[in-house]
């Protein structure tokens, strides 16, 4: 594909302005014959139609504009009552409108011809109907049924709507599989790690940013990624006025870029400067008395290196606080934190006073770049405990919970599951969840969370058993998981494989059978639960436009027809189930896929539209006016009421943590061993009490200095729709929007005085290469990163996906190359998480 | 007549980009052209740097030299003061992108959009092209805007130039222009300059500014107060 770039104004500076302008060749009068749309138009007879944007995990409520059966342009839902009213929207949502119209979109249902397998196999896809593809696709669901093994089939989920209940929920356990593998792992679920065992909340925080005084990010980049990015861009300016921002970030981020202090930590050393902080704000005497408490005789007693009776101390609405300082912070001074982090020790003690001064209206605002690191699950800790030190969390102008969306589950399956299914639910899942290096402990439960990245091994190693038949949907695991070229290899072994999908994804290429999805935005039904700024919202994914293709919703519309296809060869319980659904207004059962979809729907949100159901929130007449308004909003967060129980062990905010204690202790014992044996195999430092409580641990890193010199690190990009919109040409053609990046390049910033060593210049090409893989990109001098350090953002390096992401389709060519090529696999084994961060590899530098 | 101006808060920018993506869409502009632009810089030395964003457009000069430039009056100030282009009149001959020291006039050497008439397929028969999307629409591209044909070309032929008319479609129907529409900070204003009650005269007395090639002698009318 030929795709032009015009020269671009290069300017020097704000009051000199240099113009390189535009200039061509040909200065000769064009006839205005030739062009397309000059005539006048009729006045716009559009309507704005409402869905949701799935760009990022915003998950914001938005309208599109629909012309003539066109969709022309996308605003915010301007009935939304979150921050991100007012129609406005990050330019992720605008975007989408060259996802939807995509050339390169899967058109027709496929099948793949050469049975090799591989990067460079040509599939030789060719179109089938979706007859053939649902026959084809029942028969091996048959067969794994007749020889008592539905379990051998997974179900890989990437992001999805909550009607994923019914292909990611209900579909496998009535085919017979406990295998449905989600990807929330590889997201960020080191992160709710660190509020669970501190305060019983394994969710994402909100944040009361419209009342804060400080706002302090750990690797949280909210001005361009998730998880309230419109919110952040329309509240940052009064953020700014009213409050101060100290941004810890190996890179300077879009938020970095605007705050008062920046702090390039060392990637991985994250939790020196959290534990620090903690030692400054304790041994100053700046905690927020009012929720920790305080010396019975109101003598501070934390002075550096000394240890303190508990007794001395009487807390509120927190637990351990004497533990915490006697078992980690005592020592743990701004000069010690300096030496590890990089960062200067009065840097440290301005920010960790700055942010005590403002409490309890402060915000330490824990993100993936500090929790998804193999070391990771304390560091999360002790930046979210700061939280509890200063008293804002779940308080005014801190980080806070959201209000609870009212909706429906799914009617009951059980009736409908067979004995096959039953023994074959009972096996275990293949991403190896619980095993005694994966105690994966969502909500302290071990093997409670998914591993998803594992999952890749799990197949290659037949560990649990060997895996013939596998569902992939809205996901690219080959591209969005590290250890990225495992994956390749356990899709090039699985017999059979059906990828669901609106783009010919790396994962595609890997295909048996594809099924082209409808596109999440424009084109198929679902709801999502959300929240920013007090306000939690439910909003609906609708269909505004005709499918551009001949389509399905992955979600329902699929399993619906492969339930058709397997009640006509005999096999009836999935569609018995399925055509039970009714509609909660007539009461009628779902004629086609279709309606069925819709009756899912229904039935899950009739809390919030039913006018006979009293919600916490906006009420409607029925179903006909919240489809047209699209958003329910909640009425705003009521603070503080989690203090008085927050649900922990203990019932208080914990810096010992007795939940992870017992969680720990219960995985241990399963395996029978002791917690010390579980730190150790779980690649942690610890040893003895101090695993139960938020502390430091060093960066683990892959790969010997000596050989690889560099700290390699990777961030988001304010464009990113989650790696799904680099074949979309404003990505390409803006990608510069992210600091230090480059258009339609992908750049590694190195900075000017490894620059200098390695004799490169910004434009170079280089190999990078870590002990597990090697990529090539473009070299980029700047000054936003630390020597040392090679910082490269995620999404370009597509192989595939289409002719604008690739730099040749054909060829399997990529443009750039994929961070998760380079990046090995590795986890935060205590909550199952794929550790992309905290410089997880070294890498050396090649000029090519 | 007002004499539209726009003011752009630098403090409120978060550089994110909307302004100039959602201009291509509003305005229906091809690949490589940014009549919504933005200049950035970082400066000074690790830890110690700064990182600048200015977002750009045409200025709409009270003293343009592209106007002065142009030999046909196809580039010419309207009553409203907008620095406007008539696509009927334009000879192509770029006096207008030579004069214009800002680099916001682009001239169109391709035919526009050739994205949409391209035929190839990167999977034959199970993927489209852009040509195929394109022919289940009656419109010149799948997301075309027809509002922009309202006052201005739809989308601008090969052979002449083409730049930002600070949305004056919607101006005409009481609306805003769109990257203030869709700027999701709030970092944009626009408004009359010669109404001293307007938005942008409260903000122009309140905070000092600064404008693009002050010494240019151009007059520009995008003011930026505070700082990014």
């Amino acid at each position: 594909m030929k795709l032009t770039r015009r020269s671009f104004i290069k300017a020097a500076g704000a009051t000199g302005v240099i113009a390189v302008g535009a200039t061509g060749s040909k200065p000769m009068l064009q006839a205005l014959a030739e062009s397309n749309g000059t005539e006048k138009a009729k006045s716009m007879q559009g309507e704005w139609r409402p869905t949701v944007c799935q760009g990022c995990t915003t998950w914001c409520a938005i309208q599109v504009y629909v012309v003539n059966g066109r969709a022309v342009k996308v605003r915010g839902n301007v009935n939304s009552k979150s921050n991100n009213a007012d129609g406005k929207v990050c330019p992720r949502a605008h975007m989408s409108l060259q996802q939807v119209y995509d050339p390169d979109r899967i058109k027709t249902p496929m099948k793949r011809t050469n049975p090799k397998k591989g990067r460079n196999e040509d599939p030789k896809f060719v179109p089938i109907t979706w007859d053939e593809a649902m026959n084809e696709i029942a028969d091996r669901f048959l067969e794994l049924r007749k020889n008592n093994e539905p379990h051998k089939f997974v179900l890989m989920r990437g992001r999805y709507t909550y009607l994923r209940e019914i292909l990611y929920g209900a579909f496998p356990d009535l085919i017979g599989s406990p295998n449905s593998i989600s990807h929330s792992a590889i997201c960020a679920e080191a992160e709710k790690f660190g509020s669970y065992f501190t305060e019983h909340n394994w969710d994402y925080r909100d944040y009361d940013l419209k009342n804060t005084r400080y706002v302090l990010l750990w690797g949280a980049d909210p001005l361009a990624s998730n998880r309230q990015v419109p919110q952040a861009l329309k509240m940052w300016g009064e953020v700014m006025d009213n409050a101060k921002v100290a941004a810890v970030d190996p890179r300077l981020s879009a938020t970095a870029a605007k705050a008062d202090d920046w702090m390039p930590v060392i990637p991985g050393e994250d939790g020196a400067l959290a534990v620090a902080m903690a030692h400054v704000i304790l041994s100053e005497g700046l905690w927020y008395k009012p929720f920790v408490g305080d010396f019975v005789d109101g003598v501070n007693r934390f002075k550096q290196g000394a240890t303190v009776d508990p007794e001395t101390f009487s807390e509120k609405y927190t637990y351990g606080i004497v533990q915490w300082w006697n078992l980690e912070l005592k020592n743990r001074t701004p000069e010690w934190a300096e030496e590890r982090s990089g960062i200067p020790a009065e840097q440290i003690r301005k920010v960790a006073r700055g942010f005590a001064d403002a409490a309890p209206r402060a915000i330490s605002w824990l993100a993936p770049g500090t929790a998804m690191q193999v070391r990771g699950g304390y560091a999360a800790m002790a930046s979210h405990a700061l939280n509890g030190l200063v008293g804002s969390t779940d308080n005014v102008g801190g980080a806070i919970r959201k209000s609870s969306i009212p909706t429906n589950g799914i009617p009951d399956l059980k009736p409908f599951m067979d004995d096959i299914a039953k023994v074959g639910n009972d096996h275990k899942k293949m991403d190896q969840r619980g095993y005694k290096e994966f105690p994966a402990m969502k909500k302290g439960k071990s093997g409670g969370g998914v591993v998803t990245n594992r999952l890749a091994d799990g197949i290659l190693q037949e560990d649990p058993y060997d895996v013939k038949m596998a569902i992939g949907y809205w996901n690219n695991l080959p591209f969005s998981c590290s250890g990225a070229s495992r994956w390749e290899e356990a899709l090039t072994k699985l017999p059979f494989f059906v990828h669901i999908t609106t783009n010919p994804a790396e994962m595609t290429m890997f295909a048996d059978i594809v099924l082209p999805a409808a596109q999440s935005v424009f084109e198929r039904l679902g709801y999502i639960k959300s929240k920013a700024g007090t306000i939690a919202w439910l909003a609906m994914n609708q269909r505004v436009i005709d499918p551009v293709w001949d389509v399905r919703v992955d979600e329902t519309e699929i399993p619906y027809m492969i339930a058709e296809k397997l009640a006509e060869k005999g096999f009836t319980n999935i569609l018995d189930y399925f055509n039970s659904f009714k509609d909660p207004e007539t009461g009628k059962n779902p004629a086609n896929s279709w309606e069925f979809t819709e009756h899912v729907l229904k039935i899950m949100t009739q809390p919030v539209w039913d006018p006979a159901i009293k919600s916490n929130g906006d009420q409607f007449r029925g179903w006909q006016e919240f489809k047209k308004i699209g958003v329910w909003n909640s009425e705003p967060y009521k603070f503080r009421n989690k203090w008085d129980d927050f649900g922990t062990d203990s019932g208080k905010f914990e810096f010992y943590s007795e939940s992870l204690k017992h969680a720990l202790e219960k995985h241990a014992k399963k395996h029978n061993t002791d917690v010390d044996d579980i730190m150790e195999t779980t690649k942690y430092t610890a040893r003895g009490e101090l695993a139960f409580v938020p502390h430091y641990e060093e960066a683990y890193r892959w790969g010997d200095e000596s050989e690889y010199p560099y700290i390699f690190f990777e961030h988001r990009s304010r464009l990113n729709r989650e790696a799904r919109s680099a074949n979309c040409e404003w990505y390409q053609e803006f990608k510069d929007v992210d600091p230090g990046d480059e258009k339609w390049g992908d750049v590694a910033k190195v900075n000017p005085v490894d620059a200098a060593k390695l004799g490169l210049k910004s434009g170079d090409n280089v190999r990078l290469t870590s002990p597990t893989g090697k990529i090539e990109c473009t070299v980029k001098i700047w000054e936003g990163v630390r020597p040392g350090t090679i910082a490269k953002c995620y999404g370009q390096g597509h192989w595939a996906y289409g002719r604008v992401a690739a730099n040749d389709f054909k060829k399997h060519m990529p443009r750039g190359g994929n961070n998760n090529e380079l990046l090995p696999a590795d986890y935060e084994r205590l909550s199952g998480s794929t550790a992309r961060h905290g410089g997880v590899t070294r890498i050396k530098v090649e000029k090519v | 007549m007002p004499n539209y101006a726009m003011v752009i808060d630098l403090h409120k920018c978060a550089g994110c980009g909307a302004c100039a993506i959602t201009c291509k869409n509003e305005n229906n502009v091809p690949e490589g052209m940014y009549w919504s632009n933005y200049i950035h810089r970082t400066r000074g030395k690790f830890p110690n740097v700064r990182y600048e964003f200015v977002p750009t457009l045409c200025n709409h000069c009270e003293d343009a030299p592209c106007v002065k430039a142009c030999p046909v009056g196809a580039m010419y100030k309207d009553e409203n003061g907008l620095t406007l282009h008539n696509p009927d009149k334009c000879i192509g001959c770029k006096a207008c992108v030579q004069a214009d020291p800002y680099g916001v006039i682009y001239y169109n050497e391709e035919k526009p959009h050739n994205f949409w008439s391209d035929k190839e397929e990167a999977i034959e028969k199970g993927t489209s092209s852009g040509k195929e999307v394109k022919e289940k629409y009656d419109a010149p591209f799948p997301f075309y805007n027809p509002d922009r044909a309202k006052t201005y070309a739809g989308v601008r032929p090969k052979g002449i130039v083409e730049k930002c008319t600070l949305c004056d479609h919607r101006i005409k129907d009481g609306d805003v222009p769109y990257c203030v529409a869709s700027c999701p900070s709030g970092a944009r204003v626009f408004g009359d300059l010669d109404d001293p009650k307007s938005e942008i005269n409260k903000l122009l007395n309140k905070y000092s500014y600064f404008k693009l090639g002050e010494n240019f002698g151009t007059k520009p009318k995008v003011f930026y107060i505070r700082e990014f």
